[in-house]
């Protein structure tokens, strides 16, 4: 029998895998007042739970950060925080909206380097409440050829019933993933969600076989230890669209009284 | 030449907490001669893929089967075999374990569940596969799906094949419709003895995925090799698994599988002992 050592491991440096996660917020003119607040208040307030999420899945590590787009478009966040780091700065509102400028920005990030190939899918959550006041195609284009653009988790809250939902699902590339928030509770809600739950799915993936992908284009397609990633309930007549054909499980649609509706925007 | 051979696995630290087995598979032969067939495999483990860790199990031992036999049918004709992997590595050899594997695939299910389409069925079973043959006169290489197979010696450690690599979590997989022509080969003729004692280290990707960047896995990949030549093979063996886990707990998380052959030349290993219990000639 050979002798027992009790060698060092030996190796370069370890790492769990970066989970790029960025909120895109719509700060238009027409976003003042009660919209921004409730952005504002939603995720100041989820925050702790996304710790948590991080806490739970060690092997992702979460960066956070946020860009808000109105007459142009910048990083609030210079760079990606970790979530454990990382503290909400409110937002104000006026001005246009640039969407164009903010995917013009969410590509720049969005290639090999800054980002690792090594990361998991980001994560970038798009919020608004209006249509683009700017030429958006040509950067949505530009985001969506990126390589880390297709594999992202693309979702995107429409605010109110203003909001241009047809652009939104270009982003998204699926209409199941543009979620209503048409009041301030289920916007709370919907933050809350893609906030928590999409990041925890994620996290912990598993290898999937090519071809399934290709079965399903959009990227959500990861499995968390409760299934797969669910829409969130967004309450009787509060749901986005119909059904396609898609990786995410919609939920049973739930009783009415499960989200406080409060006025309608 | 002097060999050592040993693989090990472990069950990834994310699916220790979320009560998920480990899906991966390996396998490895040695001849008299030293040539050495080596595989591993990566069982997918998504929800679509729920009989993977199965998929993975009899994708080592396709790889394993199908290399055994050509040289079975090669025996003595190191030239001839090599010649064939050369022309055929590609295309038949990969239509043979594609084909075997499903075979046995479709096998093992209907013996135990209800009759589904075949390519359905596969799915359930997805996984990678990686393999390696290993003879005193050339390497032959072949990999569907991710994961690494490095060669280190004195000069640094070297990817051996390079295979398609996609973003995030996709790969391809033995269990897609014609998986064959998404096969990558490799073979390589050793021109000249070797004077130093090389090491080839075939792993699934919970292992380069563990490690910050690709200069961090190469750097990984040398001091193993660093390890064997001052502590000995068997040390590193007996140590393997307990450093997967460790690299799995600070790293992504996944299940991670290594297999190691260590090649010495006699004389390298007479006139610059790596350790008392480095290599033992293969018999």
């Amino acid at each position: 029998m050979p002798e027992i050592l009790n060698l060092r491991r030996p190796g370069g440096e370890l790492a769990s895998r970066p989970l790029h996660f960025i909120w895109a917020v719509d700060c238009s003119g027409s976003m003042d007042g009660e919209k921004i607040g409730t952005v504002n208040y939603a995720i100041q307030s989820v925050l702790p739970e996304m710790r948590q999420v991080a806490a739970e899945n060690p092997h992702a590590q979460m960066l956070i950060r946020t860009l808000q787009f109105a007459t142009g478009a910048s990083w609030v966040t210079t760079d990606a925080v970790p979530v454990e780091d990382f503290a909400w700065d409110d937002l104000k509102a006026k001005g246009l909206t640039d969407m164009g400028k903010a995917f013009e920005l969410l590509s720049e990030q969005l290639t090999i380097p800054p980002m690792s190939d090594r990361a998991l899918p980001p994560v970038l959550v798009l919020l608004s409440d209006g249509q683009p006041t700017d030429d958006y195609k040509k950067s949505l284009q530009k985001l969506l050829s990126m390589p880390w653009g297709k594999k992202a988790v693309r979702i995107a809250i429409s605010i109110g019933k203003d909001a241009n939902d047809d652009v939104l699902a270009e982003f998204t590339g699926n209409k199941e993933l543009v979620l209503q928030a048409n009041n301030a509770a289920v916007l709370v809600d919907m933050i809350k969600w893609a906030s928590t739950e999409v990041p925890k799915t994620v996290a912990a993936p598993p290898s999937k076989p090519r071809e399934e992908e290709e079965d399903f284009p959009d990227p959500v397609m990861g499995r968390s230890s409760t299934g797969s990633v669910q829409r969130p309930d967004t309450g009787s007549g509060q749901g986005s669209v119909g059904k396609q054909k898609t990786p995410i499980n919609v939920p049973p649609v739930p009783a009415p009284e499960d989200i406080d509706a409060g006025d309608v925007w | 030449m002097l060999r050592k051979t040993c693989a090990r696995r472990v069950q990834g630290a994310s699916h220790i907490r979320s009560g998920q087995p480990c899906q991966d598979g390996y396998m490895y032969m040695e001849y008299p001669d030293g040539t050495t067939i080596l595989a591993v495999a990566d069982g997918h483990g998504s929800k679509s893929c729920p009989f993977s860790g199965t998929g993975a199990r009899v994708a080592v031992s396709v790889f394993c089967s199908v290399v055994g036999k050509l040289l079975d049918n090669f025996a003595g004709h190191p030239d001839l075999l090599m010649a064939y992997l050369n022309r055929e590595g590609e295309i038949k050899i990969a239509q043979e374990i594609d084909r075997e594997w499903k075979r046995r695939i479709l096998k093992i299910h209907t013996e135990s569940r209800d009759q589904e389409s075949a390519q359905a069925v596969c799915r359930l079973y997805g996984t990678t596969l990686l393999g390696l043959l290993l003879t005193p006169q050339f390497l032959f290489a072949f990999q569907i799906g991710d994961g690494d197979i490095v060669q280190i010696d004195a000069a640094g450690a070297a990817p051996v094949i390079e295979a398609e690599k996609f973003l995030g979590t996709q790969t391809n997989s033995l269990c897609a419709a014609d998986a064959w022509k998404k096969a990558v080969t490799v073979l390589h003729r050793f021109e000249e003895e070797e004077t130093s004692p090389v090491l080839y280290l075939l792993s699934t990707d919970g292992f380069s995925n563990s490690h910050v960047s690709d200069a961090s896995f190469g750097q990984t990949c040398r001091e193993y090799y660093d390890t064997i030549l001052e502590y000995g093979f068997d040390a590193v063996a007996a140590s393997l698994k307990g450093w997967l886990a460790q690299t799995s707990e600070l790293g992504c998380g996944d299940d991670i599988t290594v297999a190691l052959a260590c090649f010495c030349p006699e004389t390298a290993c007479a006139e610059n002992p790596p350790s008392p219990n480095a290599f033992s000639l293969v018999t």
